[in-house]
């Protein structure tokens, strides 16, 4: 029996997007220090926001322990909750 | 009293409108707590001036201190008491390494060591030649015979 079908249109015509890696597996990192503001300062959006892992590619654990870290280097101003340019 | 210490490491934040000797002088007073306390200090780095990514107290620049330090957890009250008495100190973070982190650290320690010893190697060319007179076990046959 025929039945109708939406054809998959959508998901086959992308290219296939580039699989994002980890960037904290991949350089086997052992440990994310809050001290290191210039590596946590690539995964902060402009505004001073933390950047989501779907964009960054980090896996979950890092992320985690990125997020730490980054909440660490904020209390000690180390990074800005909120940048001078937004306020 | 359990004798059972960790590693920790403290950063603070000192007013940097102080002169050095005076921050010298809120530096040694909280390295005399750890050390009164029990605690045995590995390592003291100041990173000095350096600028607030945003103003506390309505100061926009600070004196960065980091001491790593092994101690007992009951040293971390007294410790604690006297950041938050002393005026001079802007921000405290006082964090436990865990073995990530110390690994980490060791393994950092050991990089720039290698470094060190690489530029020093570089400086002094004393190339050690590799095992006289063995063939690589794994070649390839046709580079092997080409070279």
């Amino acid at each position: 029996m025929y039945t109708t079908r939406r054809p998959r249109r959508d998901r086959d015509n992308q290219t296939p997007r580039k699989k994002r890696t980890c960037r904290f597996c991949d350089a086997k990192e052992l440990y994310i220090d809050y001290k290191d503001e210039k590596k946590l300062q690539r995964f902060v959006a402009e505004q001073g926001k933390i950047i989501p892992k779907r964009i960054t590619g980090t896996c979950a654990k890092h992320q985690r322990q990125l997020v730490r870290a980054i909440k660490r280097a904020r209390h000690l101003a180390l990074l800005p909750f909120v940048s001078d340019a937004i306020r | 009293m359990s004798s059972a210490t960790r590693q920790y490491e403290t950063t603070f934040i000192v007013n940097a409108s102080l002169d050095d000797v005076q921050v010298d002088g809120v530096v040694s007073r909280v390295q005399d707590t750890i050390t009164k306390n029990g605690g045995t200090i590995s390592s003291l780095n100041k990173w000095g001036r350096k600028r607030l990514a945003y103003p506390i107290n309505k100061r926009t620049n600070g004196f960065y201190v980091n001491i790593e330090f092994e101690a007992a957890g009951t040293l971390l009250a007294p410790l604690e008491r006297t950041f938050q008495l002393d005026e001079m100190i802007l921000r405290h973070l006082t964090v436990m390494l865990d073995k990530k982190a110390i690994a980490a650290r060791a393994a950092s320690q050991a990089a720039t060591a290698a470094s060190a010893a690489a530029a020093a190697a570089t400086a002094v060319p004393e190339e050690k030649p590799a095992v006289p007179g063995r063939e690589p076990l794994f070649a390839d046959p046709v580079d092997g015979k080409s070279a």
